[in-house]
């Protein structure tokens, strides 16, 4: 059966482990040898609204893994501009290529997508919903820095309200053991009760503060988002929020040593770059980290064996 | 049912009682059977606002047609969950069920949420699960958002 990767919610704890170890894997293969698996395969990368970094962690991923790319970036000069339904398009590109990724800004586009296509399909970003593969590189990510995700103690900073990632990375940490969590936001973005309901049957530990420094001395990790313009109905709300968390050195003065700071980038100023100089900084390793994930992932919906 | 409620309301000969339907929602279910055009010939004896013992009040609809149809009842279980049907035939109740919410909502409902990518797209076809049943919620397979029977019921595909 076809294989796509469309939400984290699809997945179970042994999927999401089977992920992890593929990326282990791809890390251990010589550049070379990556460059055999996906040798004379197109991907095809549908981007119905810009997002370069994701773009190009795809694509570099597939390139790593001797494959080549097609697509666009935007949809405005291609014939969705001029009514072509999504169906219509997907139908097209699946003549072309042997698995598409693809960025949408209507919520469940990527199954819709998935629904039709022949090919794989792999989510890069539905509206408000899901981006899977942003939660995968994340788990990767704290694998590799710490060897393990049962037990770690995580704060998610910022906009716990709109944002997906954060969503889907309290799912998905949640499905693993005692994993432990500190909510840190302002009164008015904090996590919604819908996304903490949805994770039936889990039982999670959760803090909730205002506080970052409070957080900090107490976490492993320190996951720090980016509160977005865009998602605020009401421009004042925006002003009002948008520059309470920043993380500086000062702040990091009570960090146990081993703490980390994560960051699905682009930042804007939640993060000082005086940072980014200590230990603690890992966003940028993370991106790297992201595209091997991106590998093991295209590696396994193309059905390669790696 | 006493007797002076079955003088209230005709007896009917062949047909469907839809019974225990909370007081209010008889109009719902009234509107839903404009919908569907099959059962636009149908005769229909309507009673509002009689006493029951389990519901306090609660109103009854008999419906004279030959069978009612498989869309009407899923898109029945959403707006009026719990509703008892009775068969009627020969003037006696040949068989009773009491329609439950479905497990799976296929195409019988447009998604809620206004940014889910099957409001934009022509001819898709929506799904919805049954996620949770206290207090009762349903997922739109698309956008993946979470929703509650009042959010729905306006939202049916007749
Ligand atoms: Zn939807």
């Amino acid at each position: 059966m076809k294989r796509d990767l469309i939400s984290i919610e699809d997945l179970s704890e042994k999927h999401l482990r089977d992920y992890l170890e593929l990326g282990r894997r791809v890390d251990d293969m010589s550049p070379e040898a990556c460059r055999q698996i996906l040798a004379g395969k197109i991907l095809g990368v549908l981007f119905y609204e810009p997002s370069t970094r994701t773009r190009l962690s795809f694509e570099a991923a597939m390139l790593r893994m001797g494959g080549q790319v097609i697509g666009f970036s935007e949809a405005l000069n291609t014939s969705v501009a001029k009514g072509e339904s999504l169906a219509d398009t997907i139908h097209t590109v699946e003549q072309y290529c042997d698995a598409i990724v693809i960025r949408h800004p209507r919520e469940g586009a990527a199954r819709l997508a998935a629904e039709v296509s022949r090919v794989p399909v792999i989510n890069a970003g539905d509206g408000a919903n899901q981006h899977p593969t942003q939660t995968l590189l994340d788990l990767y990510t704290l694998q590799n820095l710490f060897a393990r995700i049962d037990g770690l103690r995580v704060s998610l900073v910022g906009d716990l309200k709109y944002s997906r990632t954060v969503h889907s990375l309290f799912h998905a940490l949640s499905k693993f053991k005692d994993v432990r969590f500190t909510f840190v936001s302002p009164e008015t973005l904090k996590m919604p009760e819908y996304v903490i309901e949805a994770i039936e049957g889990a039982k999670v530990d959760v803090k909730e503060t205002t506080s970052l420094e409070e957080a900090i001395a107490d976490s492993d990790v320190v996951y720090m988002t980016r509160i977005q313009r865009e998602r605020f109905p009401d421009p004042i709300e925006y002003e009002k929020v948008k520059d309470t968390y920043r993380l500086d050195c000062a702040a990091l003065r009570n960090a146990p040593e081993h703490l980390k700071v994560l960051h699905p980038l682009p930042r804007v100023n939640e993060i000082a770059t005086e940072v980014d100089a200590t230990r603690h900084a890992a966003y940028f390793p993370q991106a790297g980290y992201g595209m091997i994930m991106r590998q093991g992932i295209l590696a396994h919906l193309l059905g390669a064996k790696i | 049912m006493s007797p002076e409620q079955i003088l209230l309301i005709p007896k009917i000969e062949n047909g469907f009682v839809l019974d225990h339907i909370p007081a209010g929602s008889g109009v719902k279910i009234l509107n839903l059977i404009r919908g569907h055009h099959e059962l636009n010939a149908a005769v229909l004896s309507v009673g509002l606002h009689y006493t029951s013992r389990r519901l306090g009040r609660k109103d009854l609809i008999k419906i004279q047609c030959g069978e009612l149809p498989q869309r009407f009842l899923q898109h029945l279980s959403l707006v009026v969950p719990g509703v008892t049907i009775k068969r009627v035939e020969n003037f006696a109740i040949a068989r009773k069920i009491v329609l439950e919410p479905p497990e799976l909502v296929d195409n019988l409902l447009s998604c809620p949420n206004p940014g889910c990518i099957t409001n934009h797209e022509r001819g898709v076809t929506t799904c919805f699960h049954l996620v949770r049943r206290e207090p009762m919620k349903f997922r739109c397979n698309h956008c993946e958002r979470w929703f509650a029977l009042a959010e729905l019921e306006n939202r049916l595909k007749l």
